[in-house]
């Protein structure tokens, strides 16, 4: 696999960025995956962060170094994922569960598939124009496919935030599957969250990312998102990849994965809280009188 | 290889200004010891001792770690030190107090609270079971706020059982022994033999132990309330997912015990864990919640009795 890819996720004009990304790869598969928190729920970023951890680390015990079957395990992740929110607001006696969107994407064999609930989207760029994008999962996209609304007049519309699929939340989710899409050299798959198409609008997304280097060509699409989103503008997340498979042109920073071992994955996800820690080296002296020091110090604290 | 037994440290031995008295139990891990402090308090000292790691022989105080052993003997240490870190953090009337953690004698101690009272377990056999169902909620009523405190820590018991639940000489229970303790998140680290107590230890301890949760937990208190009626320890899960013969508590004690204890009982015995109380909050509200059923048809007993009296005038 040879691909070019780039993610960045900025905060806009919000308290708190509840937009959580990663990408993963082995030396034959690959998987992005963008989840938006849903802030009008409670701790929208932790139903975010768990669908990402959740879904790469099924991807890294998966593929190895393909996935069997990719919408497969597609289907399997998200809903395990909504599950695993599910267990979270029980153990933590929530009221409710938390929310979030998520779009997720394997490329493997040059081949792509992809899988969403709600309104993060996925695009396919070919030569400048939109070869397929995934169909939000909201009220509005309804109307705009049965015609009652332009996507002109969807763009502004006040609800056309408002989705009926997530994961989490009381309803099992709505999950829409892709086909296979072949792709070629100077293919860019883009991953991202309404923060970012919402304000863009497809041409200006489609027109910003052909024929350029992401590397700089993503930041400088964020920047604009950033300033057409204005003074309340949302959490904006974004994973841009150029698929450039055996065609001989080595973009600056392109992966090159025929080297990597046949069971090791690269990982980009920022952590945040408690993860799981893998167990430790042997204990030092050091640190058994540290671990001594840090109860005594705890029981002193809390006996009082 | 036949099981080493490890000497304990002999009654009057001086240990970091402790004075042993004598042994109270001894574990596949550890020893316990009643001790006494400076100032004469009673207090419960625990000896980290792996049996099949580390060895004390008669006369001895250092044990004997071979080099082989030496690394899985660190190892375990992690887990009481675990054990330590997570009850120093709790501080709760119905949970075990932690009152100090040194090293000495190439190991580590930790001294506990020592409870007067007797176990559960000493309480089961002295009235062979069959005990009233106004003791059986009190105990555990305030037994599940400790437990509670310790979930919300991140940790999981796992060894829930009469004999780790004390009852102070006011009646008040406290839970001890957090041997089997880990913290939820680590719990993948099976480096060290899993332990469990037949007849009190979930399904998932012995199968499926990736779905430990607070359930497994509520399985054992389950177990134990169950154990209260009964006399005796329940059948062993592991026996249990092979061919089921455990009696169902609403079955074997019906009319003896309110239905809704009962139901409470089977409820938290499920095998299937998704089919348990998910939480201690939600047993214990199911536990609050039946109490008032219980007093609003006892009102409407009341009243029915009143009404038949009348008639019959």
């Amino acid at each position: 696999m040879k691909f070019t890819i780039y993610q960045e996720s900025r905060i806009g004009r919000r308290k708190s960025n509840q937009d959580r990304l990663a990408y993963c790869y082995s030396r034959d598969a690959l998987l992005m995956v963008v989840a938006d928190g849903m802030g009008g729920h409670l701790h929208g970023e932790v139903a975010a962060q768990i669908a990402v951890q959740y879904i790469t680390e099924a991807f890294q015990r998966e593929a190895k170094p393909t996935l069997q079957d990719p919408f497969l395990f597609l289907s399997r992740a998200l809903t395990n994922a909504h599950h695993a929110i599910l267990d979270y607001a029980l153990e933590k006696e929530l009221p409710e569960a938390p929310r979030t969107t998520c779009v997720c994407c394997v490329v493997q064999g040059s081949v792509g598939y992809w899988a969403h609930a709600g309104d993060s989207r996925l695009y396919v760029l070919r030569g400048g124009r939109v070869l397929a994008q995934t169909r939000d999962h909201s009220r509005i996209q309804m109307m705009v496919d049965q015609g009652l609304l332009s996507e002109h007049e969807a763009a502004a519309h006040p609800s056309r935030n408002r989705v009926y699929s997530c994961l989490g939340g009381s309803h099992a989710p709505q999950i829409d599957f892709s086909r296979k899409t072949p792709l070629n050299s100077g293919d860019v798959v883009v991953i991202c969250t309404d923060g970012m198409w919402s304000p863009l609008g497809n041409g200006t997304l489609a027109k910003g990312l052909t024929g350029v280097n992401l590397m700089q060509a993503v930041p400088r699409l964020l920047d604009q998102a950033e300033s057409l989103a204005g003074a309340n503008g949302d959490n904006l997340s974004v994973i841009a990849l150029m698929w450039e498979d055996n065609y001989g042109e080595t973009a600056l920073g392109s992966v090159q994965t025929q080297t990597m071992p046949m069971d090791s994955f690269t990982t980009q996800l920022e952590m945040f809280g408690q993860g799981r820690q893998p167990p430790g080296p042997e204990l030092s002296d050091d640190d058994i009188e540290k671990a001594i020091e840090e109860i005594r110090s705890a029981i002193q604290k809390y006996s009082k | 290889m036949p099981q080493q037994i490890n000497q304990p440290l002999p009654a009057g031995f001086e240990l970091n200004g402790y004075r042993i008295e004598r042994q109270l139990s001894l574990g596949g891990f550890s020893i316990v010891y009643l001790a006494y402090d400076e100032e004469g308090n009673p207090v419960a000292i625990k000896e980290y001792l792996p049996n099949s790691l580390a060895l004390r022989t008669e006369g001895a105080v250092v044990p004997t770690i071979s080099e082989e052993h030496r690394a899985a003997f660190r190892y375990g240490l992690r887990c009481f030190f675990e054990e330590g870190r997570a009850l120093a953090h709790l501080s709760h009337p119905n949970v075990v107090r932690v009152l100090n953690f040194f090293r000495a004698n190439e190991t580590v101690y930790m001294v506990m609270q020592y409870e007067r009272g007797r176990t559960l377990q000493e309480h089961i056999q002295k009235y062979k079971g069959q005990l009233r169902e106004s003791f059986i909620r009190a105990v555990f009523t305030r037994l599940l706020n400790g437990l509670r405190e310790v979930h919300s820590n991140k940790l999981l018991h796992l060894d829930i059982k009469p004999s780790n639940i004390y009852l102070r000489t006011d009646g008040n229970p406290v839970l001890l022994d957090f041997g089997a303790a880990r913290q939820t998140l680590t719990s993948e680290q099976a480096a060290l033999k899993p332990m469990y107590t037949p007849g009190f230890a979930s399904p998932e301890q012995y199968q499926k132990r990736e779905e430990l949760g607070p359930w497994s937990d509520i399985y054992s208190i389950g177990a134990s309330m169950y154990a209260c009626l009964s006399g005796s320890a329940p059948i062993a899960a592991d026996a249990r997912l092979e061919r089921d013969q455990h009696q169902p508590a609403a079955r074997r004690w019906t009319g003896r015990y309110s239905n809704q204890l009962l139901e409470i009982v089977d409820w938290c015995m499920q095998l299937d864990h998704l089919a348990r109380p998910q939480s201690v909050f939600a047993l214990q509200r199911a536990l609050a919640e039946k109490q008032r059923t219980v007093a609003a048809s006892g009102w409407l007993d009341n009243i029915r009795h009143r009404l038949r009296a009348m008639i019959q005038e």
